[in-house]
């Protein structure tokens, strides 16, 4: 028989409730139950949890290569604050981010509007215009490193010599402005077919008898794309740019390969300075410090798309 | 599965045995095997001797890593030791010290650059003994490598070279012109650059990037040095900004001129990485490069056209003389390491004269002195070019050079500090004084935080 949570301690009445909650999910087994999830508990405290603590307790330190932690408060995140060349890669970081996932938003919906329409050997394109993103990212950046050579590479062969285009050659990474394009252009490059993939799947799920009324209404192909195609797409959009700016914004393959965050600091990024803390300089306190100094921000970010993907959808 | 095991399964399954017996007797079969695989594996190991994790580095040229490779395991085969390799690259080297120090796992022995020594000395073990009977044998170690491998009279490592390099000279081009080889930078260098360069054929006099690089590091590193200016003063003081403000500032400014006013470079230049000024030069596309001995190498093993005519000669100076900074290579041994004695032994095999002198001359020029007695060899008079790599060891100085050689000093090189300054008033459109200014202040910070231990 069982006795009423009431008349049981405050923390008897807890646990009572807990596990009467659980009894009557799983029934007699209900200990196995706790079994099964004492797994995955200790895997998510073990994989998740511990690292991500010691990595704030790490940013709290000054740790250097081989030495124990010396516990500085928010020492290192105070210096990074007006650190210029923090401010920099910050700053780096947004530009290279925001620029990266616009562009890959609308090249993903005209990607995705191209392949819903009648064209010949769709799967074939549909195929084609995957490869950028299966394609290993080192192996993309480096056939990009090679065809933004100055003096070797490709696509100046292309503008000079056969197009005629430019008189001469562009330092396309060694300036400050053609060197982020370029970094940018590549992470666009990669990522565009995600999004349109995406898309795709959110336009195929589409009634086809809503274009119909539409249509019916009178409604033109831009009107329909707005109030029908979009509509039926948001929710996916959402999730798509969310995962996305997390992606890009610690993306860090690409920059890396291509500039190392040079020259003169115009294509430093997060990813890339804490890489350079961390290994360059061997501050590992610091380098923990640089990248957890923006989780905050990215997890304000995250739970507002997250909130208004809900609400949407409860609508 | 073990058969007995299925054996169990089958009964399991057929109601002929509980669970609880099943689970018992397979218990009792996998512990049984487990235990006696363990005992198995201990034999196996006592017979086959003590296990060596020795990392060595892969340099550019081939050659000397196998046959250094080879040495080694010919060791292991005469001491009856298991060696495992590793091999770091220029582009994963620090990373995987750093990740094995952390896990407390280090190597037994690794072959380091000259920033081991102060930055891994935390777990490197004192080999003072050891490193003075080395050099002592070999008539004293070179003043440059002295400091590279010791703090204070303490020895954490054991020199073994230095990459030679110089300026790679296309010598044809400086013949068909009838001019004469660069001594010094300003003016003789751009002259020679400008005379002989022709942008319409894509050749440029001078391949020389201020990107983010280890190229543009030794290149403004050794450039501040000529123009009689430094990072450091002799206390070891930073100084990049302060007391040695007119000389740097003078040497940034041939730095950039040659880019923005000389236009001796090729476009794309602040762009580059370490191996671009290699691959214009073999294609042709490049009069003079600083570069190490790799590069003449490659062009030797690859058959470039160029190779024979390439001249290597000393690295150019300024005002203030001609400076050079030559990265001694160093055997690193491991306080976590439980075999030490071998670690030594290896150590002087390897670094016994016949043995080395296999490797040197498979090297190329890369495999500078460190040694008194090794800068005298023959072999640096086999080719000119060789004797201008050697030339240039020899003279060599260290980082923090006037002062001391610190902690700070190799982390002012690691973090690419005067390849930013270069970065930021080339594409950043600082002035030269406020690059150094802002530079100064990194190096300041890394002086405060590298002072504390």
């Amino acid at each position: 028989m069982s006795v009423p949570a009431a008349s049981l301690p405050r923390k008897a009445a807890v646990s009572g409730a807990l596990g009467g909650g659980l009894k009557r999910v799983l029934g007699p087994d209900h200990r196995l139950g706790y079994l099964f999830i004492t797994p995955i508990v200790l895997l998510v405290l073990s994989l998740v949890a511990y690292p991500f603590t010691y990595a704030i307790y790490l940013s709290m330190t000054h740790k250097l290569v081989g030495l124990p932690p010396i516990f500085v408060g928010f020492e290192n995140y105070i210096r990074l604050t007006w650190d210029g060349f923090f401010q920099r890669a910050v700053v780096n970081s947004f530009i290279f981010t925001f620029g990266s996932v616009g562009f890959k938003l609308v090249l993903g919906v005209i990607m995705a509007l191209v392949l819903t329409s009648r064209i010949r050997w769709r799967s074939f394109w549909t195929g084609v215009l995957l490869i950028p993103w299966v394609a290993p990212t080192v192996v993309s950046a480096l056939n990009f490193l090679w065809i933004f050579d100055g003096s070797l590479g490709v696509l100046n062969y292309l503008l000079v010599r056969v197009l005629r285009i430019l008189p001469q050659g562009v330092g396309w990474l060694s300036e400050p402005g053609t060197a982020m394009a370029s970094v940018v252009a590549v992470n666009i490059w990669r990522g565009f077919p995600f999004f349109g993939i995406s898309f795709l799947a959110g336009m195929k799920a589409i009634p086809a008898e809503l274009y119909e009324a539409a249509a019916v209404d009178g409604a033109t192909a831009l009107q329909r794309f707005r109030h029908v195609t979009l509509p039926g797409i948001r929710n996916i959009m959402i999730i798509v740019v969310l995962l996305s700016t997390i992606w890009t914004f610690n993306d860090f393959q690409i920059v890396y390969i291509l500039t190392k965050g040079g020259p003169g600091g115009t294509t430093m990024v997060m990813p890339v300075l804490t890489y350079e803390t961390a290994f360059g300089a061997q501050r590992l306190g610091e380098a923990i410090a640089v990248a957890l100094y923006l989780l905050p921000a990215l997890a304000v970010t995250i739970i507002v798309l997250a909130r208004y993907m809900r609400k949407a959808r409860t609508r | 599965m073990d058969s007995r095991l299925s054996n169990l399964a089958e009964q399991l399954a057929a109601g002929l045995m509980a669970r609880r017996e099943f689970l018992r007797k397979a218990a009792v079969i996998t512990g049984g095997t487990a235990a006696g695989l363990d005992v198995l594996r201990t034999m196996a190991h006592a017979q086959s001797g003590p296990k060596l994790r020795v990392w060595l580095f892969k340099s550019y040229v081939t050659a000397g890593n196998d046959i250094l490779a080879k040495q080694v395991e010919n060791w292991a085969a005469e001491r009856k030791v298991q060696v495992e390799f590793d091999w770091a690259t220029f582009g994963d080297r620090e990373q995987k010290f750093v990740a094995a120090i952390e896990a407390g796992n280090p190597p037994d022995i690794a072959e380091m650059n000259y920033q081991g020594p102060m930055r891994y000395r935390p777990a490197l073990r004192d080999v003072t003994a050891l490193a003075k009977d080395i050099a002592g044998a070999r008539g004293g170690l070179l003043p440059y490598a002295d400091r590279v491998v010791q703090l204070n009279g303490q020895y954490f490592a054991v020199a073994r070279l230095a990459f030679g390099g110089g300026l790679h000279v296309r010598k044809d081009l400086i013949e068909e012109k009838g001019l004469k080889m660069p001594k010094v930078y300003d003016p003789d260098v751009v002259e020679v650059a400008k005379k002989t360069q022709d942008p319409s054929k894509e050749l440029w006099g001078f391949g020389q990037t201020l990107n983010r690089s280890d190229d543009a590091r030794g290149f403004l590193q050794n450039l501040l040095w000529d123009y009689g200016g430094s990072v450091w003063d002799k206390d070891g003081k930073p100084a990049l900004a302060t007391s040695n403000l007119k000389a740097n500032t003078a040497a940034m400014q041939f730095a950039v001129d040659t880019i923005q006013k000389h236009k001796i470079q090729p476009p794309g230049v602040m762009g580059w990485t370490d191996l671009h000024n290699n691959e214009a030069f073999m294609a042709g596309k490049l009069v003079m490069t600083n570069n190490g001995a790799s590069l003449y190498y490659a062009m030797g093993a690859k058959k470039n056209p160029l190779y024979d005519k390439t001249q290597v000669i000393l690295t150019p100076g300024g005002p203030a003389g001609s400076f050079f900074f030559a990265g001694a290579y160093n055997w690193g041994l491991f306080k976590a390491s439980k075999h030490a004695e071998l670690c030594d032994d290896l150590v002087r095999w390897v670094e016994d004269e016949k043995r080395f002198e296999e490797y040197m001359s498979a090297c190329s020029g890369q495999a500078g002195p460190v040694y008194k007695k090794r800068a005298e060899h023959p072999y640096w008079k086999t080719n000119p070019n060789y004797e201008g790599m050697k030339e240039n060891i020899v003279r060599s100085v260290w980082p923090g050079y006037p002062g001391p050689i610190t902690p700070a000093a190799v982390e002012v090189e690691a973090q690419y500090i005067l390849a930013d300054m270069g970065g930021r008033i080339v594409t950043g459109g600082l002035s030269i004084d406020a690059a150094l200014k802002e530079a100064h202040k990194r190096v300041e910070d890394i002086h405060r935080i590298r002072s504390r231990g």
